[in-house]
């Protein structure tokens, strides 16, 4: 929370410095952002038909997609996707982060860099090497699961498919969410730790009860970025339909669904409906998340490491709240 | 030409391992393109030195996928004055075709460019539509999809141009398929006329006859697949949606009624389509036919190996499963398509592409004396008969060229596969297609892919597509039959 009077007294200089700073933000921002929105709102008002042409059709795209059980159908199923995958790889990135914030691994810098290869990997060529890996006739993971018994399985089967994509999606983005987990251990002061430990408590016990509560903003952060990555889930599908056609349905994602309704449905308009429904969706998504995050900060009795570790390491806790804040 | 959306779609893991080796050529050597790659500029002075066959192996290895412009032939012009003309197209070793016209017409110049083949040409051309330009002068475009050009006003009539002089030289149901009441809106090119083509030594194994009937081939499939229950008669791929179609017209059950305008006739549900579904369905849940993706990787193994005797081919098919062969080369037969009328003589197209000059061009009457050159002359089909590009003709002095029908090729031995496939392309009657075939396509395998894995029946299937086509032909605006 800013100091009234600081306010007061800074007010007119800042502002005007203020305007500098932000002008070539703002200009990309209005360009790049602001009106590529607003022509999709435009364009969203209007239907195109094959015969008859475009014409102004106020909110009917809007009516037609909330209606639309395709399009909420891929909602649901990336919100199923994003309650397993989320969880999962948040417990696999924590206890990485654990195991080399521990210092117990040995080349720890060097298996942090190869648990953060995937990320590197654009997602395009981690998809696409997925399904060669999965691919039903030849893939070796395929093969291999064979080999154990498991006769005739298929993982771009309608049953295997969104596990096989939770797999891949925690493939890529583990080693992310690991680093920055890892940043946020980093960061929890020495004193508290070593005070747990005279005390006498296990490993286990500060990890969960010592650590883990001192890097949940981190989380609650990671969370909120791997939710609204879920809602706009794309790539994988996209990649595994041309491996094994019909194995994604057209509205298997709404952002897939997006993208063929406008592409091959020649439905320009209502893509851009759909595309605003979501953006929406995702928007208060961000803006729960902010309020979570504020109100956590802002209620707060108990000590919570915020975002910069270097400042945080170093000092009290107590104090550093209060430059923070 | 021969790859129609279904194989484009089905081969796409192909494609795609091309893709890998772009995309690791694009990160290694960022900076390095090649010389016949260049961005959607046309005629690099660079590329001129690439004409005839080096621009045609360079297109055959690579099919450009990706929204990358390669062009492939026409930076050879001499003459400033001369037309400029784009061309969108895919086959491989057109390039050859372009190369010739530009040197016998040298008020013309012609520049190739791929793409990419079936939807990522359709999407770019219906971009550059809506933007009012950018659009090519000549595109390759399959026959299913031309109607939709055509209701948009897109293309133009090329009878002005004299189209109708080359109407003789082309099998009927071919320019049925580019004409509209007394307009013509493309010159025909490539066709695929179906056969039966079987696995000869295979079917003696089990002493099966290549069936004349489809009773018959329910009788062989059932017998075969008793006989050896790992084996099939031929696979069933539901989701390749135009080979499907293809088979429904030979069964005289064609699901479509359209001759321009704002009217159109869906019916994927009345007594002959339901019968066909049935027919199928039965032999689907028997497993007496293999539901695996047709012109797959898949597919071509199982044939090779023996594990399913025949195909529902096109004349295009062989030259596609000619690389995957190894233990069944030389045991290919074809012979007419099974009838569904003992003693009748009914074949089917599948795939095949079509010229129209787009309305945006400048120039559309050098454009369209290169779409009639490029499918009515002898000149050109000598080239592109030949590999890497081996199309199929819809042009009729070379249908009849005994020479042409005599044609070998290592997966069938010295039986002339040929004659099979050309008679074929004289027993076809033209398809009506809707003028939405885009959509049709992508909705086709979602709605399809139950009956692949047993999810649904065929039947089913067809009843949910009439529902999902009928209202999506009635939200863009047309009067809907069924």
């Amino acid at each position: 929370m800013r100091q009234p009077h600081m306010r007061a007294s800074w007010a007119g200089r800042r502002d005007r410095r203020g305007v500098a700073f932000v002008a070539p933000f703002l200009l990309g921002f209005l360009l790049f952002m602001v009106v590529p929105l607003g022509y999709a709102v435009y364009t969203s008002l209007y239907t195109y038909k094959i015969i008859g042409g475009t014409s102004f059709s106020g909110a009917a795209n809007y009516t037609q997609t909330l209606e639309s059980g395709q399009f909420w159908s891929g909602v649901i199923r990336v919100v199923v996707f994003g309650a397993i995958q989320i969880p999962v790889m948040l417990a696999i990135a924590f206890f990485f982060a654990c195991v080399f914030d521990l210092g117990v691994a040995k080349y720890g810098t060097f298996f942090r860099t190869v648990f953060f290869i995937p990320f590197a990997v654009p997602a395009v060529v981690g998809a696409v090497m997925w399904s060669f890996l999965l691919e039903p006739q030849f893939g070796p993971f395929t093969r291999l699961v064979n080999g154990l018994g498991f006769s005739g399985t298929n993982f771009f089967s309608p049953s295997l498919l969104l596990p096989s994509i939770i797999v891949i999606v925690i493939w890529e983005w583990t080693g992310y969410n690991m680093m920055i987990l890892y940043t946020a251990l980093k960061s929890v002061p020495r004193d508290i730790v070593e005070a747990a430990i005279i005390d006498g408590a296990p490993l286990w016990r500060i990890i969960l009860r010592v650590k883990l509560p001192m890097v949940r903003p981190a989380i609650v952060m990671l969370v909120f970025l791997n939710t609204i990555g879920a809602l706009q889930l794309f790539t994988e599908p996209q990649i595994l339909e041309y491996f094994q056609q019909g194995s994604v349905s057209v509205n298997y994602t709404p952002s897939y669904y997006i993208w063929n309704t406008a592409i091959a449905a020649n439905q320009t308009n209502l893509a851009a409906a759909m595309a605003v429904i979501l953006a929406v969706v995702v928007v208060v998504i961000s803006a729960l998340s902010l309020i979570v995050r504020s109100g956590r900060r802002a209620g707060a009795r108990r000590p919570v490491p915020a975002a910069s570790p270097r400042v945080e390491a170093r000092r009290p806790v107590p104090v550093q709240r209060r430059e923070l804040v | 030409m021969k790859r129609d959306r279904t194989s484009t779609r089905s081969r796409r893991t192909h494609l795609t391992l091309g893709g890998i080796a772009a995309l690791a050529a694009v990160t290694g050597l960022a900076a390095c393109s090649s010389g016949s790659t260049s961005s959607t500029t046309p005629a690099t002075p660079a590329a001129s030195a690439a004409s005839g066959t080096s621009t045609a192996s360079a297109a055959s290895a690579a099919p450009s996928p990706s929204s990358s412009v390669t062009v492939e032939a026409g930076a050879n012009c001499s003459s400033s004055s001369a037309v400029k003309i784009t061309f969108w197209a895919w086959v491989p070793g057109l390039g050859r075709a372009v190369t010739a016209f530009n040197q016998s017409h040298p008020g013309i110049c012609v520049t190739q460019e791929d793409v990419g083949a079936g939807d990522p040409e359709y999407v770019a051309i219906t971009n550059a539509l809506k933007a009012g330009s950018g659009a090519p002068d000549v595109a390759e475009v399959e026959y299913d999809e031309l109607p939709s050009f055509i209701v948009t006003k897109s293309v133009d009539n090329l009878v002005p141009y004299g189209a109708n002089n080359y109407k003789s030289d082309f099998v009927p149901w071919a320019w049925q398929e580019v004409s509209q009441g007394s307009s013509v809106y493309a010159i025909p090119g490539d066709a695929g006329p179906m056969a039966f083509y079987y696995n000869s030594a295979l079917l003696a194994k089990y002493h099966i006859a290549p069936p004349t009937t489809w009773a018959e081939f329910a009788t062989a499939a059932a017998t075969l697949h008793k006989d050896d229950p790992s084996a099939y008669m031929t696979n069933f791929s539901a989701v390749d949606l135009q080979w499907v179609m293809s088979l429904m017209a030979q069964d005289g059950a064609w699901p479509f009624s359209y001759s321009g305008g704002s009217n159109v006739t869906i019916n994927w549900t009345g007594p002959k389509q339901m019968a066909f579904a049935q027919y199928w369905q039965n032999l689907l849940s028997a497993h007496e036919v293999n539901a695996t993706t047709d012109v797959s990787a898949t597919s071509f193994a199982d044939m090779d190996k023996g594990i399913d005797a025949s195909w529902l081919s096109s004349a295009w098919g062989p030259s596609y499963f000619l690389p995957d062969a190894k233990s069944s080369l030389g045991d290919w037969r074809a012979t007419a398509l099974p009838q569904w009328t003992s003693g009748a003589n009914v074949a089917a197209n599948w795939g095949g592409s079509s010229y129209p000059v787009f309305a945006q061009s400048q120039h559309p009457k050098e454009a369209a004396e290169f779409a009639e050159w490029l499918n009515a002359t002898t000149a050109s089909w000598n080239i592109t008969k030949t590999a890497p590009s081996l199309l199929f003709p819809t042009y009729v002095p070379l249908l009849n060229d005994p020479s042409y029908k005599d044609l070998n090729n290592p997966l069938s031995g010295t039986s002339n596969p040929n004659v099979a496939f050309t008679g074929a392309a004289s027993s076809i009657s033209s398809d009506e297609w809707p003028p939405f075939m885009t959509e049709a396509l992508n909705e086709a395998s979602t709605v399809f892919a139950g009956v692949m894995n047993g999810k649904s029946t065929l039947q089913s299937a067809f009843t949910n597509f009439q529902n999902v086509l009928v209202n999506y032909a009635k939200q863009q605006g047309f009067t809907v039959s069924t």
